[in-house]
């Protein structure tokens, strides 16, 4: 679903992504570990063609990003780090006008409703403005919208980052459901914990290159903090 | 989908409490500068028919006096204000809009209130034409510099990218959104105005000035398309909102306030114009050389083969005073007619200015339309100068005529009203737009420029962040 062959970025002689491959299937959630500077905001950003890579492809379901920007953008959802919505509209205006936007025409009100209750958004709250909201509510509007675009694909950004251990498992719940549809989730995240719990594979990247792979059933917690420990240090 | 985000894009302004009281007081300054816009042109025009028929009054009814003295006495002439010019007072405060018509002199206007303003006038009166070429663009501004620059910022145009949204649907919603928005408020403003001008007018002048208002109309949309295609365009190039906000204050502010001066500064230097006083002593030295009497008198002893002028048999005086008044008829048009060119001149060059700031540009085709610029003021004033010439002559012809015996020639009642009224009616809008060519062009320029330039910056140059 997502694939990148030899994908670069590199920023004059700065190099902030030496040439990735990796793949994510329908269903597979992988998550690219690292420290800030690692190239994992980078990766997401090349998939989005937020920006143009210096050397190989990014395709999504097959079509590569650059030459079809409009068309591979229908199939993925991106969900940023900092989730930011129009502060002076309610929850349900936004996600209104993000599914329209989404699906090129209006989305049937009792459809959006219904997705507002599957992310399972505090009742009411969807009519109060978004200025009112906490990170992780946010974040249930945007997986809402992602819902209602039938995305085939996720980008998420340190999703978890600044959320509450609760509003982070309801997350967690989230995600694992949308992949068990047979989505396909890139996530890039610093959180271990997550990325063991949710991941299907595990990627760890540092200085723009992914040094390791990792199945995330093959080991266990304290095993995957010391290898990327590892990875950090040398 | 263009409707949907121009719809989100109102129903944000209409959330956002800056927004509001922005469009509150814009609003309400424009609907204020309507009204008394309204009011002094109903007092003006009531003023001007009230002097008007007094005028005439007064010369019908003067009873026996000499002619020549009658021509001393004079008439009043009133420029019409067109009601238009309640949205536009343009060049009227320094124009001046009444003229006295008498014997021997072409007048200066008078009711000039520039005149009697003190220096805080200067700061510019408040008429709806200022409102709209001055605050909208501000508000547009407002409106829209954070347009791209902000959801940049704020983060959300990441999200609206990754949408899939095509980016020229992006920012024709968003310019749509704002135009819809400013509509808002000027919607009702047009209505204000619209019944203002209703109200002001009997129904045969506002239908003869409808074309004028559609013109009108239409120069200011260009000239609105202009500044939200300019904003939305800085908007999508600028590294932040508050770049943004800044160059297109600094835009707002050369347009608004530094253009206007540095032409008029820069006209003046160029074509300079004499101070009154230098005119009026210049007029006067002209005027003092007088005509060649002793030629004349030779002329008409030739021409019917007399010996001395009391041989004529015609009245001397009249044919003196003729030749008096052909003498310096001749000398104020080379001397008004100079002064005239002069100021177009001028005219014309701050016309230029449209190419760097479209204020300059709106400006003269508001005023164009108002029928308050130079060039309609001169076309008022030659006919006004041709009128006192044809009452002149009328009376000088009287005094040829009459018979040599009589020691005091009197003019009648007959002869008063053998002078017809001053009727004047102002330029057809066709010349208002054949003089405005350039500015209108100048206006549509702007517009389709700008919103090439928005539509370019939106697909090619914005940044996700």
């Amino acid at each position: 679903m997502l694939q990148a062959i030899d994908l670069t970025k590199s920023y004059g002689a700065q190099t902030a992504l030496q040439p990735l491959n990796l793949e994510v299937k329908p269903g597979e959630i992988f998550c690219l570990l690292g420290a800030n500077g690692a190239g994992k905001t980078t990766t997401i950003n090349l998939f989005l063609n937020f920006i143009e890579p210096t050397g190989g492809r990014a395709l999504i379901n097959g079509l590569d990003v650059v030459a079809n920007p409009l068309e591979t953008k229908k199939h993925i959802a991106y969900i940023p780090e900092q989730v930011s919505l129009y502060r002076n509209l309610t929850g349900f205006e936004n996600l209104d006008y993000f599914a329209t936007l989404a699906n090129g025409a209006a989305v049937d009100r009792g459809l959006l409703l219904g997705y507002l209750r599957e992310v399972d958004l505090p009742a009411g709250a969807e009519e109060r403005r978004v200025s009112t909201y906490s990170k992780g509510m946010r974040q249930k509007i945007v997986i809402a919208i992602a819902m209602a675009k039938q995305a085939k694909a996720l980008l998420l950004d340190e999703p978890t980052s600044g959320l509450d251990p609760k509003a982070s498992n309801e997350f967690s719940q989230l995600i694992r459901k949308l992949a068990g549809q047979g989505t396909a989730i890139l996530m890039a995240t610093h959180d271990l914990f997550r990325a063991k719990e949710d991941g299907s594979r595990v990627g760890i990247m540092r200085q723009g290159t992914l040094k390791q792979v990792l199945n995330t059933d093959e080991f266990g917690h304290a095993d995957l903090e010391r290898i990327y420990l590892e990875h950090m240090h040398d | 989908m263009i409707l949907h985000i121009a719809k989100k894009e109102m129903l944000e302004m209409r959330q956002d409490g800056r927004f509001q009281i922005a469009a509150a007081i814009v609003m309400t300054l424009l609907c204020v500068s309507l009204g008394i816009g309204w009011q002094q042109y109903v007092s003006i025009n009531r003023q001007h028919e009230q002097a008007r028929a007094e005028t005439r009054d007064q010369w019908l009814t003067q009873g026996k006096k000499n002619p020549h003295s009658a021509a001393h006495y004079g008439v009043y002439a009133f420029k019409p204000k067109s009601p238009l010019s309640l949205v536009d007072r343009g060049a009227d405060n320094y124009t001046g809009v009444a003229v006295w018509l008498e014997a021997h002199k072409q007048n200066e206007f008078k009711y000039k209130p520039a005149r009697d303003a003190n220096t805080l006038a200067r700061f510019g009166d408040l008429t709806a034409s200022s409102v709209l070429q001055l605050l909208i663009p501000l508000l547009v501004i407002l409106m829209s510099f954070s347009a791209f620059a902000g959801e940049r910022e704020q983060g959300t145009l990441r999200l609206v990218l990754s949408m899939g949204v095509p980016r020229p649907t992006l920012a024709m919603g968003k310019a749509l959104g704002i135009a819809g928005g400013l509509g808002m408020l000027l919607v009702p403003a047009a209505i204000v105005g619209s019944a203002a001008l209703v109200l002001a007018s009997d129904t045969g002048s506002f239908v003869a000035n409808l074309p004028r208002l559609g013109w009108m109309t239409l120069s200011y949309l260009l000239y609105f398309v202009a500044f939200i295609g300019i904003s939305l365009t800085v908007s999508a190039l600028a590294k932040s909102a508050r770049l943004a906000l800044v160059c297109l204050l600094g835009f707002w502010i050369f347009n608004g306030l530094a253009a206007p001066r540095i032409f008029s500064d820069l006209s003046r230097t160029v074509y300079r114009t004499p101070s009154s006083f230098a005119f009026s002593q210049r007029m006067d030295a002209d005027l003092k050389k007088g005509f060649d009497e002793n030629g004349l008198k030779k002329k008409l002893l030739a021409q019917y083969k007399v010996a001395t002028i009391e041989e004529l048999p015609i009245n001397y005086a009249g044919i003196s005073l003729k030749a008096g008044e052909d003498h310096g008829n001749e000398i104020y048009d080379k001397q008004y007619g100079e002064l005239w060119d002069t100021f177009e001149a001028q005219n014309r060059l701050q016309q230029q200015g449209g190419l760097v700031a479209p204020l300059m540009a709106i400006r003269s085709v508001s005023m164009g339309l108002s029928g308050t610029d130079f060039a309609q003021f001169r076309d008022f004033s030659v006919a006004a100068e041709k009128y006192r010439r044809l009452f002149i002559d009328v009376l000088n012809a009287d005094i040829t005529r009459a018979p040599k015996t009589e020691t005091a020639h009197m003019g009648d009642d007959k002869l008063w009203a053998s002078v017809p009224a001053f009727e004047y009616s102002s330029p057809d809008v066709g010349i208002v737009l054949s003089q405005q060519t350039w500015s209108l062009g100048l206006l549509a320029l702007w517009a389709l420029l700008a919103s090439l330039a928005a539509g370019w910056a939106a697909t090619q140059r914005l940044r996700a962040e």
